[in-house]
Formats: structure tokens, sequence, C-alpha cells
């Protein structure tokens, strides 16, 4: 099934956090909403599933206009940052709480929760307490709960933030093999771009209440709409230089200049967004600077290089150059791959 | 060896002497007391010794033999010094003078022979019947209505009677005017119809009030719960306010609003309706007054503890339940509701043993009528003890009144101390995350 948000604003009292905002969630596919904290997602989540008013704008659940129905007929599953488990509830009864809602009968629910249980793999823990739950078999209770209902979406608030990072990167393939094997459209709200990037078919990054731009996570990386996009996707992040634009071509300092593409008109300005993977000696030489810190990543190393104009350009490197801080280098840019920006932060 | 904080001891101290003084020291006079006969007649102190109509009347109940209520009963006339100076004093030293000669240290049993001998009476003749009485009356020697300080004195005066000495202890033990210790307070309550009544009252009151206080009060909490904030805060005030008026004041509103040219009355003229008293006209009326007056003011105990339980449920729990699907009632019936079983397991402790002795709203309302219709246990044992229109305070008896209360919350707290087994609540977490 289609989900499709259209103009929707939402405002607090006075304070309107999401301003005209359009998203479609095709069927079977997972999206991120992804953004700094503050952004409005949660917001946008909320809306989704009935908890919070649109105070404009209609939301579509397939052909059906839903905005106005209250959540409780919107079918839709959530999984909470908490989880939001019933504590005085054994965890079949957690699971099963969505269907004894609707009065089914009790054969018919304990097959539902069994076959839940079995695919999140908690069919041994239905008779504990959520209290007695690691965090990752809560995140599976939580998640059973709002899938057993099979509801025509699932949304997912930052359900992976109380995990350590192993259990982290366990759930997060989990939750995307669960939610291919249901097959129902998900929506996956996040702060984290790794989470969003691994997990998702596509990724809504948003800032400041508007989706900036809405893509293939790899579209995203290569192809950024703006600076902010390009910024704020990859690890370690992008470094921007300015350039001095001189005669159709971009002289950076140390001398190396790069040709501006003729599909672009020269600019006073122009920023230039230099990727870590896209600086370093196998690219030539051309852009020199000091090493003032080298941060070891296991088998990649990452250097802080100064360059003469003051600013600091990053670059990751394989482990054991044997560089150290201090030293002078003179390393290339992969000209290919810079992005440039004007001013406003618009990508060129 | 330990060695002692006196510093501690020292701080404690004042805690110690306060739940000596105000704590133990009431129920150890209530146990006291409750096992004497004390009243308003025995006084708190020692007595003396005096035999009157009603206790001749006791004692008789008690199987005294006859003849010995007769010499009790039968005034005696000895002719002695006492009574011949009193003669001298009221007819004349030669009438005193010569009735002794005549009848020096006579005994005479009754009235009639008494009189008699005063006829015998001839140089300073005694004309007049009634002067006659008047003389006999000086006469009379009798162990009735005499007051004897110390109990020798009284048994002295028995055996001077010649009343059988088997029966001297019954009746000295009758005329002592002081209090005994008894265990009759006990059995008394124990065999009047009139406790049965307190008891069943007792119940009907903790029982009705404890049910309108908690289902009241989670009724408010979740309403209030229910309402925007600025209403429910409006709200819950109004909900609090009987609690904080003086009880005399609140009272005292429910009077006016009750009386039989009060609120309802009135309003009730204007379509016909006869006025009457609508607090104390059947005990039906009584009973829901005083169920409405202590529920109003328990349901804001019950509100404010509820409500705040209801605020620590986390958000996400009933925002997760909405989109489970469920209604608010189905909300309140599954998440709220459960998660608010200790607080409604405390409201219904706590008010239970409030309401066991708690009287003072029922004492300024109806005061137990109509008749006893609403006259709980302790409010009987602050009647029979410290305020009776007969007049006689039963100090004793209403002791072991509020004895038995005490003893009957000692085991309803202990019991609940069972049941809450509190190092179990504490150690469960209620919350996650
Ligand atoms: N109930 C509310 N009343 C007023 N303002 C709110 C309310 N809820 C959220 N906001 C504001 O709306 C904006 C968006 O909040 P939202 O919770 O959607 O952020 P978010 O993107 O989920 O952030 P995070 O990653 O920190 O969860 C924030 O500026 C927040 O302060
Ligand atoms: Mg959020």
């Amino acid at each position: 099934m289609q989900l499709q948000l259209k103009n929707f604003t939402k405002r607090f009292g006075d304070l309107t956090v999401i301003e005209n905002l359009d998203l479609t969630v095709n069927s079977g596919e997972m999206i991120a909403l992804l953004g700094p904290s503050g952004c409005g997602k949660s917001t946008t989540l909320f809306a989704i599933c009935g908890i919070h008013r649109m105070d404009e704008g209609e939301l579509l659940f397939g052909d059906r206009e839903v905005s106005d129905l209250p959540s409780q007929k919107r079918n839709v599953g959530v999984v909470f940052q908490n989880y939001a488990l019933y504590p005085h509830m054994s965890v079949f009864e957690n699971i099963a709480f969505p269907l004894t809602i609707k009065k089914q009968s009790a054969s018919d629910i304990e097959r539902q929760v069994n076959e839940i249980a079995e695919l999140v793999y908690i069919g041994e823990l239905l008779k504990r307490r959520p209290a007695e739950l690691s965090g990752g078999q809560q995140q599976r209770v939580a998640l059973a709960r709002a899938l057993v209902r099979k509801p025509d979406f699932l949304l997912l608030d930052e359900p992976l933030a109380n995990l350590d990072a192993k259990l982290r990167l366990e759930m997060r393939s989990e939750i995307r093999r669960i939610q291919q094997e249901t097959g129902i459209a998900a929506i996956l709200v996040t702060h984290d771009q790794v989470e969003a990037m691994s997990m998702c078919d596509r990724i809504a990054l948003m800032d400041a209440g508007k989706i900036v731009q809405f893509d293939q996570p790899s579209v995203l990386y290569t192809d950024p709409a703006n600076k902010f996009v390009a910024s704020f996707l990859g690890n370690p992040p992008i470094s921007f230089i300015d350039p001095i634009v001189d005669s159709g071509a971009l002289m950076l300092p140390g001398g190396l200049s790069i040709a501006i593409p003729e599909n672009i008109s020269a600019q006073s300005k122009v920023q230039l967004g230099i990727r870590p993977e896209s600086f370093g000696p196998q690219f030539g030489t051309g852009l020199p600077g000091k090493v003032c810190f080298v941060e070891m990543q296991g088998r990649e190393e990452l250097f802080d290089v100064l360059l003469a104009d003051g600013s600091l350009v990053r670059s990751i490197q394989p482990a054991g150059s044997g560089i150290n801080v201090g030293a002078q280098i003179d390393w290339g840019v992969a000209a290919d791959n810079v992005l440039m920006f004007d001013q406003n932060g618009a990508r060129l | 060896m330990k060695r002692i904080n006196w510093l501690g001891l020292g701080l404690l101290a004042p805690a110690f002497c306060i739940v000596i003084f105000f704590f133990l020291a009431p129920v150890i006079l209530t146990g006291f007391f409750a096992f004497t006969n004390m009243s308003t007649s025995t006084g708190v102190t020692g007595g003396e010794y005096v035999l009157n109509q009603t206790g001749l009347r006791a004692i008789e109940d008690k199987g005294l033999p006859e003849a010995t209520l007769k010499q009790l009963k039968n005034a005696g006339y000895r002719v002695d010094a006492k009574g011949l100076a009193a003669m001298a004093e009221q007819f004349g030293e030669n009438a005193a003078a010569e009735f002794a000669e005549l009848h020096g240290d006579a005994l005479f049993t009754s009235r009639r022979d008494m009189e008699r001998a005063l006829k015998d009476l001839r140089a300073n003749q005694i004309r007049s019947t009634r002067d006659r009485k008047a003389a006999a009356e000086l006469f009379k020697r009798s162990v009735l209505n005499e007051r004897f300080a110390t109990e020798d004195e009284f048994r002295a005066v028995l055996i001077e009677a010649n009343i059988n000495p088997a029966d001297h202890d019954a009746i000295v033990m009758q005329a002592y005017s002081g209090w005994v210790w008894t265990k009759e307070n006990i059995e008394l309550i124990f065999t009047l119809p009139s406790s049965l009544r307190y008891a069943m009252n007792t119940l009907m009151y903790v029982g009705l009030t404890l049910s309108f206080n908690v289902l009241f009060g989670l009724f408010l909490a979740i309403s209030i719960f229910y309402l925007p904030p600025r209403t429910s805060a409006i709200f819950s005030t109004i909900w609090f306010l009987p609690r904080v008026l003086p009880p005399v004041l609140y009272v005292l509103m429910w009077k006016w609003f009750t009386w039989d040219t009060g609120f309802i009355a009135t309003t009730l003229s204007w379509v016909g309706v006869a006025p009457k008293n609508w607090m104390l006209d059947t005990s039906t009326h009584a009973w829901v007054v005083i169920v409405l007056i202590n529920g109003f003011v328990g349901a804001s105990l019950g509100m404010i503890l509820f409500s705040s339980a209801i605020k620590a449920i986390p958000t996400s729990m009933l925002h997760a339940s909405e989109v489970d699907g469920a209604s608010r009632i189905q909300q309140a019936r599954y998440i709220i509701l459960p998660q608010l079983r200790w607080p409604i397991l405390f409201v219904t402790s706590y008010q239970t043993l409030s309401l066991l002795t708690s009287f003072e709203y029922i004492l300024l309302s109806t005061d137990g009528g109509p008749g006893r219709a609403t006259e709980v246990w302790s409010l009987a044992a602050f009647h029979t003890a410290l305020n009776n229109y007969g007049g006689n305070l039963q100090y004793g008896l209403g002791a072991a009144f509020a004895m038995l209360l005490v003893i009957i919350g000692i085991i309803a707290s202990l019991t609940y101390l069972r049941f809450f087994n509190f190092r179990e609540m504490i150690a469960k977490p209620r919350i996650e995350g």
C-alpha cells in the first residue's frame, strides 16, 4: 500500500514545526526520516499514526483519506523509542494487546501471537514480564506488538537508540529482514545516517521541518542537493574550502586549480566540498598542508590537514602510512568527485 | 563491646518521648480504663461508702437474702445521745431528758413503735402528730443514705444494725461509690443488642464511604487526566475544597443545604414537595448524607494519589495503546487501572483505618441520629464516655468500646502491612525506561 503525505503542516501554538511537507512511501518500501535533532521527524511520524493532529494537509493510505481518523482506526504499527511495553502484562499479553482490544477469539490470538513471536525470535520469552527482558528482547517484543495486527504501515521512532553498539548492528539487519519478510511499508525515524543508509531503500533527509532531499542513499551521498545534505551524510564528514574563482578555474590554496565545468556559470564565490576519500597521495599532488591530527580507526587512519589559507581538509587512508602529526604533506584531490556549491549552499 | 552512641540516643530522645506520650500512652490508658467501671458517679479517684435505693435494688437483683434486705430497708430507730441532742434542740431540754429517762438506748424496728414511744412523754408531751413524726425522724438510724468515709466505719454500722455478717461483703461492694476493676464492660458490650447495631453501622459506614472514596476518586483522577490542563486544574481544586475546609464549616454548609428551611427543601417546595429535613428525615437520608459528606472529603485524597500515579505513566505507553486500537475506556481499563493497583490498595487500607476511628463528620452532622441509625462504633464510644444525655458519663464502658476498636485497627493494619509486603513493592520496578 502506498502512503502519501501532502502539504503537511504542524504547529505547536505559534511555533510552526513542519511546513508544507510532502512524502510518498511506496508499498513494500522502507524509507528513513533522517535529520538532526529537533527537525521534526517524530512530529511527522506521530502525525502519520494519528497521535498528533495535522494542522493542514492530507494523508492518504492507498486511496483512503485518513487525516481525520483517530489513531485507533488507522491500522499502523508503531515501535516507540523506549518501546512503551506495558509493564503489568506478560510478553504474550503485550503482543496480543492489539488483538485483545479487537475482541478476537482466544485461539486466533494465540495462533497469531505465536506466529509473530517466531518471526522475531522470541518464542520462548512469552511468559516473562517486560522488566525481565534485555533491551534487544524488549525491542523485538515491541516490533512483534506493532506487527501482530498486520498493519498497513510500520512506523519506527529511533528504534535502535537505546541499544548498545553490537546489538544495534544486529537489530539493524533484523528489522530489515522482518520488514522484507512481511512486506509492510515502513518508515524509520533516525538521526543516525549509517542506520538510514544501511536499512532503507530511500532516505528523506529533513532539516528544520522540511525534506531537503528524498532519494536512494547512494544518490544522496554522491549527488547531494545542497551543502546541508553533503555535510550531513558521510562519516568522517566532508570538508569545505573556499577557492578563488579565476578565469574559469578554481584556484585552491597551494596552487592546484580545478576547471569549472562548462554547464556551470562562473560565480564570484564558490565552495568546494571534498570528501575524505577524495583527498590523498593517490590523487597526485597540488594541495599541500600540515597534518594537525591523526586518528587511528583500525583498518584506516584519519588525517586532519591544515591548508595554507587556514582551512581544514580531512583524508582517510589505509592504516600504516607512518605519517605523524606535524608532517608536511602535499597530496592531490580527485577532481571528478569534488562537489561545488554556491554561496547559499545550493549545489552547482 | 559496642560503644553506646550517646549523641544518637540524645537526638532520638524527643522521638521516643513523642511515641510514648502520644502514641502509646493513649492506647495503654484506654486499655486501663476499659477494665474499670469509672463513670461520673464513681469519679476517677477513690470514693466513699453509701447505700442508696438504687444500690439496694441492685443487690436485691444479685440475690441478697430477703431478711437482710428487710433489715436494710426498714429504718431502725435508736434513742441515742445524738438523737437526744437533736431533740433537745427542737423540742427543749426537758423533753429530751424525759425521753432519755423513758426510753434511753431503746431500739425500735418500725416507725409506729418509735412514734408510740414518743407518746409516752407526759411532762413534755408532743401533741401534734406532725411534730411527733418529725421527732421520730431524729432517731432514725439506718444504713441507707448515710455516707461513710471508710470501709471500717461502714462495716461497723452494718454490725451495729445486726445484719448477717455473711452478706456484709456484698453490701460493702455495692455501697462503694468509687471505681473498681471489672470485666463487666467487655461482657456488657458483647451482650448488648445495641453494640451489634453499632458494629453493623460501622461496617456500613466504612464500606459505603470507602467504595465512594475509591470509585469517585478514580473517576475524578481519570476524568481530570483527560481534561485540558487548565480545566483540570480548576476541577481538581474544587474537589479539594472539602478537604481543606474546616469540618465544622463544611458540615454547617451541608446542614444549611438539607435543613427543612434549607436549600433542597426550599427549592423542592417550588415544585410542591413538602419541606422536610433532608438529613434526618429517615435513616436512609441520614446514611446518604453521611456517605456523601465523608465521601467527598476522602475522594480528594484518592484523586490526588491516583492523579499523580496516572501522570507517572509514560505518555508513550498511552500513545502505544492508542495506536494499538484502544479506545479511551479500554485505555483506562487495560493500561491506567492496572498501573494504579498500588495506589488503590494504599487508599483502601489507609481509608479503612481512618474511617474506622473517625466520627467527627457524623458527630457534627447527624450525631448518630435519627434515633441511633447512624451511630457508629467510635461515636458510641464517644457518646458513652464523654457526651451522653443521661448525664452519667461511663468512662469505663466508653474506653472498652474504644479498646475493641483499637484492637480491630491493629489487626487490620498488621494484615495490610502483610498484604502490601512493602519490601517486594519497593523491589518491583513499576515503570520501564
Ligand atoms: N508538544 C510539543 N509542544 C511544543 N513543541 C514541540 C512539541 N513536540 C515537539 N515540539 C517541537 O517541535 C520540533 C520538532 O520536534 P520532534 O520531536 O519532531 O523532533 P525530532 O526530529 O524527532 O528530534 P529528535 O531527534 O531529538 O527526536 C522541536 O523543535 C520541538 O521542540
Ligand atoms: Mg524524536
